[in-house]
């Protein structure tokens, strides 16, 4: 029974997976990500992503802090923030994150103000989604566990 | 993914580069992200392929061309765009194994090599340098290395072990350096730039043999110039050609830490005013000096507070890196005893004996040393002289100096107006100190070792003095040689950096030697060098030496040699006579110093066997730098930034 439970569970968890996989919103250096977890370090991808949305969030709030501030001319700042989640968010596996920041940081090059206020939006969205479902995974895999 | 390195992270660069500095033989390769919180990652690699040369691969979300093109110039082994891909991290050893490989060629060519003990068996230690913010993606490399470290008896391909086929890599060492700075000093270092120059003196200032002669420069200081003059056996072009390529990176970087260093432009230029005519030339003269020339005033004011150990209120000067300084003070110590005995040829000058005892001081306290000029205190290091006036010896040499020192202000104040100061930008300060620049810091042990015994003769030899080799650069509006002056010790010979003399009596031919000529294309950066390194050396005998002896064609130079033992440029070493360098007889060619400088009566005597601790010790006691970085330093790391 437990195993059946823990097989479906699995199976729950690779189904949504393999979703994320099929909307682009995550890639195969997630997988990566996956080898990497092994017996010595069984929760490495739920450590890994966890910090991930930890440093993200800080991110986004600063990028909307700066945006949303009326006298905002700090693009420079703005890129560095956004290099940063770019970083992070394709070594994640981050697909659809990484590349609304690309498209950001291009909005933000060209210091266009109504263009990046688009491109939050859109990535705010686009975060938002992605740890609601990793947040399902885990809770799935840790349910299995 | 059975890597089996072994892997130090760092969330700080400047931990990272700490740790790599204390460990310097620990680490195989470097990863480093570009965008740091604490320092810019072209900064890091700059710094650790210079003083630790290791491979050094940049990685950043940052995929764009000039950003990639930027690592590339940084000297970037690699640059992994993230994500980063398990494969890619798999292929980090070849950067080490190429770079072993090509140590082995070149030291299968090379003489004199340190058999480099790198071998590390089966484990490559990659350092990992990651900013704090991209916690994810350093974690990642973490966790990544630490599981496969788990492997290794899977002995995989990454496991490849370098150092099987391991073989002594060049090693730049002291020697191998000091040859290869002289050798380019004679070229003359092309694509010389303001900030190139600043970065020159800055250099010499912390290295006293680096002698710089950009006026002597009749060729270009290519690799292949340089290996001939370097006349190294087994050295090979390509030895030559890397590490002339982080030779100029180095000096940027010093360029760039001494814009860096804030600025009082403004309070030097106006101590020039208040100094129209040289009374005591002390600091403020240096200051004027330095100020009407091109280096950065701040920069220079830096240095020359530093080694003055502050000693005045009046010296506003910026914080410079206090190891740099204090290395450049080094220097000055060094430079001061030498001077006491050379410069001013006259009898029994009053050395200060206390030099070595109050480090900061030093280059201070020679007042007493002018009683012949008067008005001039002699500060070490070299002295700087648009020396027009060949007869400056003796007594009158103080008025001369003064005036030509003014000369030398006037121009060099025209000059620096005409050409604002070059040095780049560096927007990120620099909180790595080039605390592996070479420093003599021996010198300053060396000095108190044979400070009082051999500083001044009282008949004006010096018997144990330090050697100082004076080159006369020309400024443009006179034909005056330029005197820079190098000192170097006897003792220096110990800590390998500055030992140029590997024999008693030989004498590193170049660099001062064949700076002396009167060769005017160099005048703009004559006068660079000239005010830089009047910063806090002044030698007032020495400048006019200078310009006798430069001519050779004169008959002056028998005062010269007459009069001072170093008074000239050449190399004293300690326990070495006046070099004859600025012998009159020579005849009139470029070489002609060199020539002077073998003179049999050189004896460069080693007195630094017993101190090579010691020196370095008492720099630290006397040093009395605050900043923590000192603790840093080691004689080790004081030899030389490029030797291993």
């Amino acid at each position: 029974m437990l195993g059946l439970g823990e097989d479906r569970l699995r199976a729950d968890m690779n189904r949504l997976l393999t979703l994320l996989f099929h909307q682009g919103v995550l890639d195969e250096q997630f997988l990566q990500l996956q080898q990497l977890q092994d017996e010595t370090s069984p929760n490495f991808i739920f450590e890994v992503v966890n910090i991930y949305f930890n440093e993200s969030e800080k991110l986004l709030r600063n990028l909307r802090d700066l945006l949303l501030d009326r006298e905002f001319s700090d693009y420079q700042r703005m890129g560095v923030h956004l290099n940063q989640l770019i970083g992070s968010s394709s070594s994640i596996g981050a697909k659809r994150v990484s590349n609304v920041c690309v498209a950001f940081r291009a909005a933000s090059e060209q210091n266009s103000r109504p263009g990046c206020l688009r491109a939050l939006e859109v990535l705010e969205h686009e975060y938002c989604y992605l740890k609601n479902r990793l947040d399902e995974v885990f809770h799935v895999s840790k349910s299995s566990n | 993914m059975n890597c089996s390195w072994r892997v130090t992270t760092c969330s700080q660069a400047t931990v990272a580069l700490n740790l790599l500095r204390e460990r310097k033989g620990c680490f195989d390769v470097v990863l480093s992200d570009v965008h740091m919180p604490d320092m810019d990652g072209f900064k890091l690699l700059e710094l650790v392929g210079l003083e630790m040369d290791l491979p050094v691969i940049m990685m950043s979300a940052d995929g764009r061309t000039s950003v990639v093109m930027m690592g590339i110039r940084h000297g970037a082994c690699d640059y992994l765009i993230k994500p980063i891909r398990e494969e890619e991290l798999k292929n980090i050893w070849q950067h080490v194994v190429r770079k072993r490989w090509h140590e082995n060629k070149e030291h299968e060519h090379s003489g004199s090599l340190d058999d480099n003990d790198r071998n590390k068996r089966g484990n490559d230690d990659a350092e990992y340098a990651s900013s704090a913010n991209e916690g994810t993606e350093g974690i990642l490399r973490t966790q990544k290395k630490k599981r496969d470290m788990k492997e290794e008896e899977d002995g995989e391909l990454e496991n490849d072990d370098p150092s099987a086929s391991k073989k002594p890599r060049v090693v730049w060492s002291v020697e191998l350096h000091q040859q290869f700075v002289s050798a380019v000093n004679q070229l003359g270092i092309d694509s010389m730039n303001f900030s190139l120059n600043v970065a020159w003196l800055l250099s010499w200032l912390l290295d006293p043999f680096l002698t710089l002669s950009f006026w002597s420069s009749s060729s270009e200081a290519v690799p292949k110039r340089i290996l001939e003059l370097m006349n190294v056996p087994g050295l090979t072009r390509e030895n030559v050609a890397s590490h002339l390529q982080k030779f100029r990176l180095y000096l940027k970087r010093l360029s760039g830490v001494a814009q860096q260093q804030g600025g009082i432009p403004t309070s030097f230029c106006g101590s020039v005013e208040q100094n129209p005519k040289l009374g005591p030339l002390g600091i403020f003269d240096i200051q004027a000096l330095a100020a009407s020339g091109q280096i950065p005033p701040q920069t220079l004011a830096a240095l020359h507070a530093e080694l003055l150990g502050r000693p005045t209120g009046n010296l506003v000067l910026p914080a410079m890196d206090q190891p740099a300084l204090l290395q450049a003070s080094l220097q000055g110590s060094k430079c001061i005893s030498v001077d006491h005995g050379v410069a001013y040829g006259q009898p029994p000058m009053k050395c200060s004996t206390n030099i070595p005892k109050q480090f900061p001081h030093q280059i201070l306290s020679t007042e007493d040393v002018h009683s012949g000029f008067g008005s001039w205190t002699s500060h070490s290091l070299c002295t700087l002289g648009a020396g027009n006036n060949p007869s400056m010896l003796g007594a009158q040499n103080g008025n001369m100096l003064v005036g030509m020192l003014q000369n030398q202000q006037r121009q060099q104040q025209q000059q620096h107006q005409q050409k604002p100061s070059m040095l780049t930008e560096h927007s990120h300060s620099i909180n790595v100190q080039p605390s592996c620049l070479v420093v003599p810091s021996q010198s300053s042990a060396s000095f108190q070792a044979g400070n009082s015994p051999g500083l001044v003769n009282p008949n004006g030899n010096f018997s144990r003095s330090s050697v100082i080799d004076y080159s006369i650069p020309v400024p443009q509006s006179n034909n005056s040689s330029f005197v820079v002056g190098q000192l170097s010790n006897g003792d220096l010979k110990t800590t390998g950096v500055l030992n140029r003399y590997s024999g008693p009596n030989s004498i590193s031919p170049s660099v001062s030697s064949s700076s002396v000529n009167a060769d005017n294309n160099a005048g703009q950066k004559a006068h660079n060098l000239t005010t830089a390194f009047t910063a806090g050396i002044q030698l007032p005998g020495l400048v006019p030496n200078a310009t006798e002896y430069q001519g050779s064609s004169n008959g002056k130079s028998t005062q010269v040699l007459d009069q001072g033992p170093l008074r000239n440029l050449g190399f004293v070493g300690k326990g070495t006579s006046i070099p004859s360098r600025f012998a009159v007889d020579e005849p009139d060619e470029p070489e002609s110093p060199i020539r002077n400088l073998n003179h049999p009566k050189f004896c460069v005597e080693n007195c630094g066997k017993n101190v090579k601790e010691e020196p370095h010790l008492d720099y630290i006691e006397n040093a009395r730098v605050g900043t923590p970085i000192l603790q840093h330093f080691s004689p080790n790391d004081l030899m030389s930034v490029f030797s291993e």
